[in-house]
């Protein structure tokens, strides 16, 4: 790294740093904060939603049937990340059902990697989140013009105000195949970073 | 004058270099981190894959023989690997049996192991790879040794451990030299192929099998996070195998198998003495020990010893 590449660097973090310090203020993006109807909930009633793209399809399949993959998936991807970093209430610790959409073993499997796949280790020190940036790149694997398997490659960053104040980035890839009807998540690989 | 501040002000930049470099050093633990995401941002990793009902899946990887226009489903397996991974704790095995195994072959009697393909197809070859080690395969999977190199050649080749050079009239004149080597489609077959230039014979071509597929395991893990490639990897693999298993669990076992953890891999080659059957030189397998890899892979797919 040139030296004033890492100058910029450190000054980017600083600047991060800073940014994420003034982020205290930033209203919850939580349900409950959403139903005390105080002027804070007002600002964050219409939160960041989720961008889709489909990546590639391999395989043959027609366009309706990319985008109800494409919808489907999607809502899968945003349970999850309500359910385990941006819904709720906080401060809290518990995370018990965390992993919608996710199967039987794969949720068995998620709960032993929970700090990750969660925001349980800030989530005690934490007063709201927020989310700044929400997008998943599907890959499509299709025969018989069915899609058969998705991998769902997705970003998630979202500011946490509070004793534990910052930005939070998820990052990784979702495994999905059709299980009894509906897409369901069989494995991860998940990276998760807070400044 | 201009000599001495030009060095004075190469130092600051590399006492600055090192201070930063040392601080990203201490902050980002893991050398896996992608570090133009993440410099100064303490990054975790955690993966898993939960496939079908257990935590191990075995499946039967069979080289077939076949001459062009044969059915592969219907001629001599040539190489036999059973493969277990353990979808749990990322650690997987194969269990080698030399092709020429003198075995029970479900409702044929007693031939080599390799003929079990020939006469009761994949169904027959899973039952004689139980009888021997009394491990029934999820999957068997078939494939012909041209669609093997063009699969080793989609992947960009792999790299293996040779233990030792040898080589072959046929096969490889130049031969294999020793140590880490790289193997592009064409050598990926002659190094799992080649037999009359190894001490150990059928043997050691089942452990080079084994270099083999920890090459491509090497290769699937490191490209499984790009975009398309587990996907295309499927559907190659669904224009030229022969398998039991469905698209959608193709995809779900090439997951798993690129979330094995290359330093939890175990492998361990069926010994046996050589033998003859009539005229036909045959290996009478060590049963017992075939029975005892059998009986300790199966419950986690990790081997202790051979």
């Amino acid at each position: 790294m040139p030296p004033r590449r890492a100058g910029l660097v450190l000054a980017l973090v600083l600047a991060l740093t800073g940014t994420a310090c003034t982020s205290q203020s930033v209203p919850s993006a939580s349900p409950e904060r959403l139903s005390r109807n105080d002027a804070q909930a007002s600002l964050a009633s219409h939160p960041l939603a989720t961008t889709t793209k489909i990546h590639r399809v391999h395989g043959r399949l027609p366009d309706a049937r990319r985008k109800a993959v494409r919808v489907q998936v999607g809502k899968v991807v945003d349970r999850w990340w309500d359910a385990a970093y941006l819904g709720g209430t906080y401060p809290r610790s518990s995370f018990p059902d965390a992993f919608p959409g996710f199967t039987r073993a794969a949720v068995r499997r998620a709960r032993s990697d929970k700090a990750l796949l969660t925001n349980q280790t800030r989530g005690p020190h934490v007063d709201s989140v927020t989310a700044t940036h929400r997008t998943v790149a599907i890959d499509i694997l299709a025969t018989g013009k069915q899609a058969r398997a998705v991998t769902a490659h997705f970003v998630l960053k979202f500011d946490s105000s509070g004793d534990k104040a910052g930005t939070t980035t998820v990052r990784g890839r979702l495994f999905l195949t059709r299980k009894r009807g509906a897409w369901r998540v069989f494995g991860y690989a998940v990276a998760k970073g807070s400044k | 004058m201009t000599g001495l501040v030009h060095r004075a002000r190469r130092a600051t930049k590399a006492i600055a270099l090192a201070a930063v470099l040392a601080v990203t050093a201490v902050v980002v633990p893991q050398s896996a981190v992608q570090p133009t995401d993440v410099s100064l941002v303490k990054i975790r990793h955690a993966e898993g894959v939960a496939v079908g009902g257990a935590d191990v899946v075995w499946i039967l990887a069979v080289g077939s023989d076949a001459r062009p226009g044969q059915d592969m489903r219907h001629a001599r397996g040539d190489a036999l690997q059973l493969v277990g991974i353990n979808t749990r704790t990322g650690s997987a095995t194969a269990i080698g049996v030399p092709r020429d195994s003198w075995v029970s072959i479900p409702g044929h009697g007693r031939e080599k192991i390799n003929s079990a393909l020939y006469f009761a197809g994949p169904q027959g070859m899973a039952g004689a790879m139980r009888n021997l080690t009394g491990i029934e395969p999820d999957y068997v999977m078939v494939t012909r040794f041209p669609f093997f190199e063009d699969m080793v050649d989609d992947i960009g080749g792999i790299t293996v451990t040779n233990p030792r050079r040898f080589y072959d009239p046929y096969l490889k004149k130049e031969g294999f030299k020793r140590g880490r080597i790289h193997l592009d489609g064409y050598n990926a077959m002659a190094f799992s192929r080649i037999r009359k230039g190894l001490a150990g014979g059928d043997f050691d071509r089942s452990a080079n099998q084994q270099r083999t597929l920890r090459g491509i395991h090497a290769r699937i893990r490191s490209q499984a996070a790009k975009p398309g490639f587990i996907e295309r990897g499927v559907m190659t693999v669904m224009e030229h195998m022969a398998t039991n298993a469905s698209p959608a669990e193709l995809y779900e076992l090439a997951q798993a198998v690129a979330q094995v953890d290359p330093r939890r891999i175990t492998t361990c080659v069926v010994q046996g003495r050589i033998g003859f059957v009539g005229a036909a030189s045959v290996v009478f397998p060590d049963v017992a020990q075939a029975r005892r890899l059998g009986r300790e892979a199966r419950p986690d797919a990790a081997l202790k010893h051979c």
